[in-house]
């Protein structure tokens, strides 16, 4: 995946987004979604897994309590939230290595707390909210 | 007919023993609440070995205060679901493993329905029998799911957050404003002392089913608030009277908080409590509901009460009380008494499952 930037203007355009960027993650694909309180990261996973065909868009809803969220049977997705972590031991206590291991694609909300959980070929997803109440999304990483 | 009960899914470590599914012989909640503060107040426990830490501890606290023995037990129950697999195997293997030894029947309970029936526990407790069909609101920090309960306690899901739960909008409204962690008490308390009508929140309106939630896009509002204004000193402010005392009084709060901000909270406040109460009475008119449960953490908070009650529905609203309101597994013990009574066990291959689902 090259360098990508997308403005969306809403919810529906953020989801249509998510679709589109999940067509070019491969098996295994460590996404990190990066962005403020708001940014748009869930919304972003919903569409996301949407696009990778694991979910329907209501099914995705934030794991920030819950920490790990599961999604799919055949191509698995783990959708994580680390914003209640303190530190990288606790993230590791989540059984990352698990998740990384294997084919599901795994996307990481406020994944940039901790960067050296990650392999060096991630997916960086940067969320932003402008003044307008659009989002700016900028995508890179995946090898490139 | 005794049960043990055990509760690991997420942060708490908790077993209880419970007689006949009424008599709460013990219930001990190991809460890491106190650790927080050692971390600046918002590391909830996660991990696994936290509740293997405590897991021993905790059973045998609960056994000796309910002055019971393993021998005593009928059968031995433990939340299967849903919850990190991690923490959820902790309890789910040590159940099983006294199970097993002392050759007594093994029951999974869903969390989900485990807080449901800390309401239908205390229900029994006051000799009142909860009018079935029911509406359940069980909302907290990872949860807002509206049930219907129809006889024999089979659920259909009517609604669900699409995004945040309403604990978790509480907590992070309280951490972007300094107020720590976790957030639902202190802006339930602050609340009280602020204009409910001071800030209006527009909220977009959702496609989809009706009775869905969606609490992100307040959390948003809150923080597009928040940004408008400069209140870095006013958030310092807090975070050193936290560093200062991990458990500040309401006055404490109050000599950091301008009046604005308190109408924040109060405004916010009042838009998670009208559209909780919202789409639960309109599921209720829906399904014909003759009772109304609301159970989960968020239930503690005191502005969500005072509402329902003033909404005079025409049907009794049950809350558990706050101790029962939040993780515990006395809940757990409780949900698992019909199953006892039916002789519906669990084989001791059942598996912790993430997203156990309830319907």
């Amino acid at each position: 995946m090259s360098a990508r930037v997308f403005r969306t203007r809403s919810e529906e355009e953020t989801i249509a987004a998510g679709e589109q960027m999940a067509r070019a993650l491969p098996p295994g694909a460590v996404v990190l979604l990066i962005g403020e309180l708001g940014a748009g990261k869930t919304t972003l996973a919903k569409g996301i897994v949407k696009g990778l065909g694991a979910a329907d868009p209501d099914e995705v809803s934030s794991p920030t309590f819950t920490l790990v969220h599961e999604y799919g049977a055949g191509p698995k997705v783990y959708h994580v939230d680390l914003y209640r972590i303190e530190d990288a031991r606790e993230a590791e206590a989540l059984g990352l290595d698990e998740l990384l291991s294997g084919r599901a694609i795994v996307l990481v909300e406020w994944g940039d707390r901790f960067p050296q959980l990650w392999p060096p070929e991630r997916i960086e997803i940067r969320l932003r909210e402008l003044e307008d109440g659009s989002r700016e999304i900028s995508c890179r990483g995946g090898g490139t | 007919m005794r049960i043990l009960g055990i509760e690991t899914s997420c942060d708490e470590t908790a077993a209880a023993v419970v007689d006949d599914g009424v008599h709460v012989r013990s219930s001990v909640v190991a809460s890491q609440l106190a650790t927080h503060g050692k971390y600046g107040g918002v590391v909830p426990e996660l991990a696994s070995r936290e509740h293997v830490r405590a897991i021993v501890p905790v059973v045998r606290a609960a056994l000796e205060e309910a002055q019971s023995d393993y021998a005593d037990l009928t059968a031995v129950a433990a939340t299967s679901g849903p919850g990190l697999v991690g923490s959820l195997l902790v309890g789910l293997t040590f159940a099983k493993a006294i199970s097993f030894a002392r050759r007594r029947p093994f029951i999974g309970v869903n969390h989900i329905e485990g807080h449901i029936y800390a309401v239908v526990l205390e229900a029994k407790q006051r000799g009142e029998i909860i009018e079935l069909p029911a509406l359940a609101l069980v909302v907290s920090g990872g949860h807002t799911h509206l049930f219907e309960v129809t006889p024999g306690f089979r659920y259909r899901l009517l609604g669900k957050t699409r995004d945040d739960a309403a604990g978790e909008a509480y907590d992070k409204v309280a951490k972007l404003l300094g107020f720590g962690y976790p957030g639902g008490p202190v802006i339930d308390r602050l609340a009280a002392h602020g204009n409910p009508d001071a800030v209006r929140f527009t909220l977009a309106r959702m496609k989809g089913n009706p009775l869905d939630f969606s609490f992100s896009g307040l959390k948003t509002a809150v923080l597009r608030w928040t940004r408008e204004r400069d209140l870095t000193s006013e958030i310092e402010a807090r975070r050193q009277l936290l560093r200062r005392n991990p458990r500040p009084s309401l006055e404490d709060w109050l000599a950091v908080t301008p009046q604005t901000t308190l109408d924040l909270l109060a405004s916010f406040q009042r838009t998670v409590i009208e559209e909780l109460l919202r789409r639960a009475a309109a599921a209720a008119e829906q399904v014909h509901a003759r009772a109304l449960i609301v159970s989960g953490g968020v239930a503690c908070n005191s502005g969500l009460r005072a509402a329902a009650r003033q909404l005079a529905l025409p049907y009794p609203v049950y809350f558990p009380s706050p101790q029962l309101s939040t993780d515990n597994a006395a809940m757990i013990a409780a949900a698992a008494f019909p199953k006892l009574e039916r002789g519906e066990f669990d084989a001791l291959t059942l598996p912790a499952t993430a997203r156990l689902r309830l319907a």
